[in-house]
């Protein structure tokens, strides 16, 4: 499953998933934005990958936001991976 | 009378390399490697014009490979895909078709601004190099270097060990057709500006100032060197072994293109 956002005034955020028993698996997060460190994509990454597919999209935002706690983002923002995150869960299948 | 903040820029004896041709992995491993060299304190701060040896897609840190790239009209081509190690968008690359350009130097030039901000600052000359050549061009943030007839280059940073890496590269000349053959060009990218087709908005620097390529770099280069001083340098052996040792090990293969599949 595939979601695309592009977060105003800022990059595209894409998000790759599939569900498996409810949960988010194989997650990739990508797009055209900035992070320092880049291992920020891992951390973030990670804060998906196995969340409960219902989980609400406050709920993702915060976990992301938890996760790069310690990164710069630039062009990319938690509310916006979680509303690529929402935009995957809804489009089904690629 | 003038009113550049030069004086910051003026504090380092910057270094310029303008290299024979290399190709698109020798890029990549050369970015890290003066990135590198200057964060240690080995090379001053450094100005490098690059010169392409092949065709290239560089896609940037955190781009999904598949998503970006049509690996098959890439090869059909002969096009090379590489990643590079800062962020941003995919760039379609023809030797003689683009000017890019990189920029290493202490993170203390711009550390009372943020990043937004720097991405500005570091091509100030640029914009001015460009207007003097009668292309009113200006930044649009992030990282878009744009004019009122399209979009002409865009730019892409990286921090490390008190360094940063600003690189960018313009649009000399574009073939569309090919460019929409080996990049897969989403739409959602551009909802935010209205405008449909990647293609569509890139104007092309030799479409606004009817100029060869040299042409245009030879201003660049002398604008940068009357603001901030320049002086010519060359990339050194030791340099080149460490980035062909890179360029080995981690930027030719498929670990670190496949980074984020």
């Amino acid at each position: 499953m595939h979601g695309e956002y592009k977060i105003p005034g800022g990059k595209l955020v894409v998000v790759d998933l599939n569900v498996a028993d409810g949960a988010l698996r194989d997650v990739v997060l990508s797009g055209d934005f900035f992070l320092e460190p880049a291992e920020a994509l891992e951390w973030m990454t990670a804060a998906l990958e196995g969340l409960p597919a219902d989980t609400p999209v406050e709920t993702i935002a915060a976990r992301v936001h938890d996760a790069a706690a310690h990164a710069e983002l630039l062009g990319i923002t938690p509310e916006g991976v979680a509303e690529a995150v929402r935009r995957a869960l809804q489009g089904g299948a690629q | 009378m003038s009113t550049h903040p030069s004086s910051s820029w003026r504090m380092y004896d910057w270094q310029l390399i303008q290299d024979a041709p290399t190709s698109p992995v020798m890029h990549m491993a050369l970015d890290e490697t003066l990135l590198e060299e200057v964060a240690a304190g080995r090379r001053p701060p450094t100005l490098r014009i690059w010169e392409w040896a092949a065709g290239a897609v560089v896609i940037g840190r955190f781009q999904s490979l598949r998503n970006e790239v049509d690996l098959d009209g890439a090869q059909r081509h002969g096009i090379q895909v590489v990643r590079r190690i800062t962020g941003g968008g995919a760039m379609f690359i023809e030797p003689g078709n683009t000017i890019t350009y990189s920029i290493y130097a202490p993170v203390e030039l711009v550390a009372r601004m943020s990043m937004v901000d720097s991405y500005a600052f570091f091509d100030r000359w640029v914009l001015d190099a460009l207007a003097s050549l009668g292309v009113e061009a200006w930044y649009q943030p992030i990282n878009d270097i744009t004019s009122a007839a399209g979009k002409i280059g865009g730019a892409a940073q990286t921090r490390r060990n008190g360094a940063v890496l600003h690189h960018v590269t313009m649009a000399y000349d574009i073939d569309s057709a090919k460019m929409t053959e080996v990049l897969r060009i989403g739409r959602e990218k551009l909802s935010d500006k209205g405008i449909a087709s990647a293609a569509k908005r890139v104007d092309p620097l030799r479409r606004q100032t009817g100029l060869p390529r040299e042409a245009i770099i030879a201003r660049m280069i002398d604008t940068f060197r009357a603001q901030h001083g320049l002086t010519d340098s060359a990339i050194k052996p030791e340099e080149w072994q460490a980035a062909e040792r890179l360029a080995e090990t981690k930027f030719g293969t498929e670990e670190w293109l496949r980074a984020v599949p």
